[in-house]
């Protein structure tokens, strides 16, 4: 089933405002490709614009979506049914939606600009503040939760413990999962592909050179 | 005169903070003996590089915030903030109850707007998109009134009136101006200039906020993002009509304060009546606009500053004349002049009131501000007069602990190596390079306020409690770690539990008196514990409570020689286990820290471009509780002062009133790319065995360097932060 113009429109006004451009494009292009590209241009998912809010996702088909949905992502390697609606961002989805909350990728700007929230998305970094959650069935996301456990810390987890990479705290998971990309893509990182990595990443409290420090201990002892 | 002291009692100054802002006060204490901290060598867990107790748990996002806490059947609460910074407002409230999944709105009902970003109403949904749509169904109707939002707007003849007597705020002033104008005569060189220091923002990445559970009933928590976790309780209390014995106030985790968030806030106080008004817990966590309009600032000055300087170097007369940008209220206070010793010196300072939210602690109140014209003005003087800023700062800089500071990050910057000492380098080419100094004070203190309670169990286990909260400055760690050194074991001997109104009362962190206050009262808690277990033992042993020593997990009597391990100890205790409280120690807190800080950077006199190279501080601080954290809370006040320095300001339409960049992304704040190398240094040479907090001196003469260094490569003065490309080319004369 196809979305019909909204009632008052004429069909043969091509006189598109932004709003009906943004809608149309929603869940495709502004939603889909521009977020894929985003994330799919650099190791960094640089600060961005976030245009109006979301507007409901019309999935390949072309068919509207509406009202709550049930969903299922795969998130952390579990399968995960949750309940939104088509404008949940991937950041709500996971902070409101996930039963028990996945709460350590954290919401601090809400529109790309500080990369508190960012997640792995087919092992590539993204924002998920900018992603759409029914833009991402059938991918496999990892969040903070998935990389290590307080037990068990991954090798950059341990290491930005030790170098104390980390102080209020609240950057710290986003700073993690960009700097792991990087790691993920350049076991040997320089100090300037870290950098690059997490360009996108604000730390209010300036643990920026211990984060350097931590990042380059793992990359030079190989992992 | 008769001498009124009781005996062993004694005078002493204590600094207590008053949100965030220090304040001097004399009061009397025992004189007695008891815990020391020293001597420094014999420590094992102290003044070593340990990792902080609550790492695993923020580096997998486990740690909880305010922001992550979810209760069932929980709301999500919008504030609607004025986006004009005068006006009215009609408000379709019966739409906004009407619209889907919400629970309670709220009018503050507002007659008249009296400042941008102040909040007229409150909403709460089962969502937060749904709590979005139900603030847009507010629908509000604005009507933008008229209003002073600039210097220009706030001083002009016919200016809308802010305040109720007008626009100026109490002027305060000292020293005799004619006097120091006379002073100035014969000087090698006078210089006048205006500096400048727009508002900025606290930017805590989690913004102010309150999860609050509370659905009817009797009984309340309140989880807070807050600098004081028991400011919170007796606020909550009051909106949820309770009595405060009957709210818990929580601070697990927050995420940055910086001095912006004592007590309960508007945000808080709305959460509260949201709940109260739904049966229902509400989670109210700003968006970031209302964050930026609304959630606090640093205070802005406009200081007219005339310096005079003799060929020798002595700093002879200031005459200083600051304006002082606070938004509605007083802003920071301008100490001049600032740190430097001149023969004479008048300086007077006004608040100017504007239609903004009143500005709030941040790291220094008014330091960081004050920092930048008189180290801007030293080296305009030196420029003048020919001579070597470094050589001058030392002149004038009558502690001993400069000399040494001065000379150390000289050292690492390359001073000594570097060819623009008495006159800065030329805007030729593309980089050139440039050194810069700066010098920071601050008081610290602490003050009897905290309360400790250790706690050892038969089985071994060790805990370690108080109320206070955690900014990130390492708290939970030390908590732990003096009890542990004090009982010979490792940190992970002993749990941390801190963060709760339930337990022992703690000051609110500001003004760097958090460590004064409360690691005095951590060592007499682990001290009374552990002469309560050495009682103990040696009445269990046969043997002297002096004879029992706790070392590497293991507790001997020195009497018989007998060795047991802590365990084994402790499974001696009666079935009660042993509990032992602490209070402040005077002895174990110390006031006054110094610090110096050098700055190299490099600018492209073609585009105005600065890149910072390298910053180094040398920091004292009496004992150094956990040197690894230290060196963070240094690094992270040299890159706040970068991040000031270079890029941020707060903007708003003098005409529509409007915030401009109300948001990460048009407020700039330092991110990696903007890092160089920053090298944080414990000055070492201070062997006061006492706890004093490093978190304001360390942010206040990064920038002020900076900006000295831009002078320095190559002549381009900018007397107005922040030293962003088109200033600098405009200090050069090429715009």
């Amino acid at each position: 089933m196809s979305k019909t113009p909204d009632a008052g429109d004429s069909p043969d006004s091509k006189a598109l405002s932004r709003r009906r451009f943004l809608r149309g494009a929603g869940g495709v292009a502004a939603g889909g490709v521009l977020a894929q590209g985003l994330i799919g241009c650099a190791e960094a998912p640089a600060r961005a614009t976030a245009q109006e809010p979301p507007e409901p996702a019309a999935p390949a088909g072309g068919e509207t979506l509406e009202g709550e949905l049930e969903i299922e992502l795969s998130i952390n390697g579990q399968a995960r049914k949750l309940r939104c609606e088509p404008r949940t961002t991937l950041l709500s989805a996971l902070r409101h939606r996930c039963e028990p909350a996945l709460t350590g990728t954290k919401e601090v700007c809400d529109r790309g600009n500080c990369g508190a929230c960012t997640v792995h998305v087919d092992g590539k970094p993204a924002l998920a503040c900018l992603l759409l959650a029914v833009d991402q069935r059938g991918k496999q996301i990892t969040t903070i939760e998935g990389l290590g456990s307080p037990e068990k810390l991954s090798a950059l987890q341990q290491s930005f413990w030790t170098h104390d990479g980390q102080m209020c705290g609240f950057c710290t998971p986003g700073f993690v999962m960009s700097i792991q990309a990087c790691l993920d893509k350049q076991p040997k990182a320089s100090l300037e592909e870290i950098k690059r990595s997490c360009s996108g990443n604000i730390c209010r409290c300036g643990t920026y050179p211990a984060v350097f420090e931590a990042a380059l201990a793992v990359a030079r002892g190989g992992k | 005169m008769a001498n009124l002291q009781q005996p062993g009692k004694k005078k002493i100054k204590v600094t207590k903070n008053v949100d965030g802002h220090p304040v001097e006060e004399e009061i009397e204490v025992d004189d007695t003996g008891g815990p020391s901290w020293g001597p420094r060598a014999a420590h094992t867990l102290l003044n070593t590089e340990l990792p902080r107790v609550d790492g695993p748990v923020k580096v997998t996002g486990r740690a909880v915030y305010s922001q992550d806490v979810r209760l069932p059947g929980m709301l999500y609460a919008r504030v609607l903030v004025s986006p004009f910074p005068v006006a009215t407002v009609e408000l379709d409230l019966d739409a906004a109850r009407k619209s889907p999944g919400v629970g309670a709105v709220i009018d503050l009902e507002v007659k008249g707007v009296k400042w941008l970003g102040q909040p007229v109403a409150a909403v709460a949904a089962d969502t937060p998109e749904r709590a979005d749509d139900a603030l847009r169904a507010l629908a509000p109707k604005w009507k933008p009134g008229k209003w002073a939002v600039t210097r220009e707007q706030a001083l002009a003849a016919n200016a809308p009136q802010v305040g109720r007597k007008g626009n100026l705020g109490k002027e305060s002033s000292k020293g005799e101006r004619a006097e120091t104008e006379a002073a100035m005569q014969g000087a090698a060189a006078v210089v006048e200039a205006v500096y400048s220091v727009p508002v900025q923002h606290h930017v805590c990445l989690e913004t102010h906020g309150v999860t609050v559970d509370f659905s009817g009933g009797d009984s309340a928590k309140v989880y807070a993002s807050t600098q004081a976790t028991f400011s919170i309780p007796g606020d909550a209390a009051r909106e949820l009509g309770l009595k405060a014995s009957a709210v818990e106030g929580i601070v697990q985790y927050m995420g940055g304060g910086f001095g912006s968030k004592f007590g309960l806030g508007f945000e808080g106080q709305l959460a509260c009546q949201l709940s109260k008004q739904a049966g229902k817990p509400v989670h109210l966590l700003l968006t970031r606009p209302v964050e930026f309009t609304s959630g606090g600032n640093r205070s802005g000055v406009h200081v007219s500053m005339k310096g005079a300087i003799r060929a020798d170097g002595t700093l002879v007369a200031l005459v200083s004349e600051a304006e002082r940008f606070g938004g509605i209220g007083e802003a920071a206070r301008h100490p001049q002049p600032y740190i430097y010793e001149f023969e004479k010196s008048f300086a007077s300072s006004v608040s100017v009131l504007t239609h903004t939210d009143s500005s709030r602690a941040m790291r220094a109140p008014g330091h960081p501000q004050a920092s930048f014209a008189m180290e801007s003005l030293i080296d305009e003087l030196c420029a003048k007069a020919g001579l070597d800023p470094l050589e001058v700062r030392k002149k004038n800089l009558k502690h001993e602990a400069y000399q040494r500071q001065l000379t150390r990050v000289a050292q690492e910057i390359g001073w000594n190596a570097h060819p623009n000492k008495t006159a800065p380098g030329k805007p030729e080419g593309r980089w050139c390079t440039g050194i810069g100094f700066g010098v920071s004070v601050w008081g610290g203190g602490g003050h009897p306020e905290c309360e400790v309670e250790v706690r050892i169990e038969r089985d071994g286990s060790v805990s370690s409690a108080v109320g206070s909260q955690d900014l990130g400055t390492g708290v939970r760690t030390y908590v732990a770690s003096i009890v542990a050194e004090e009982l010979g074991l490792p940190l992970g001997g002993v749990e941390a539990r801190i963060g709760s109104s339930r337990l022992g009362q703690a000051n609110g962190s500001g003004g760097s008196t958090t460590t004064g206050s409360l690691a005095p009262a951590v060592k007499s808690a682990a001290w009374n514990a552990r002469t309560k277990f050495a009682e103990h033992l040696a009445q269990a042993l046969g043997s002297d409570p002096a004879q029992i020593r706790f070392a590497a997990g293991s507790v001997e009597d020195q009497k018989s020689g007998r060795k047991l391990s802590f365990a084994q100890a402790c499974a001696m205790l009666p079935q009660e286990g042993l509990t032992a409280k602490g209070e402040w120690v005077a002895e174990l807190a110390g006031n006054g820290i110094q610090g110096a800080q050098a700055a190299k950077v490099r600018v492209d006199p073609l585009t105005g471009k600065v890149e910072v190279l390298k910053l180094v501080c040398v920091q004292n601080c009496g004992l150094p509780i956990n040197r690894l954290t230290l060196r963070s809370q240094i690094a992270g006040g040299m890159v706040q002062a970068l991040s000031y320095g270079l890029l941020e300001e707060r903007v708003i339409d003098p005409d529509l009133g409007l915030a401009l960049n109300a948001n990460l992304e048009d407020y700039k704040v330092a991110g990696p790319l903007e890092i160089g190398e920053i090298v944080a240094l414990i000055d070492d040479e201070d062997t006061r065995e006492q706890a004093i907090g490093v978190a304001e001196a360390t942010v206040i003469p990064g920038h002020s360097a900076i900006a000295n260094a831009v002078f320095n490569a190559c002549g381009a003065r900018v007397r107005d932060m922040p030293l962003t490309p088109d200033k600098v080319l405009a200090a050069l004369g090429r715009v």
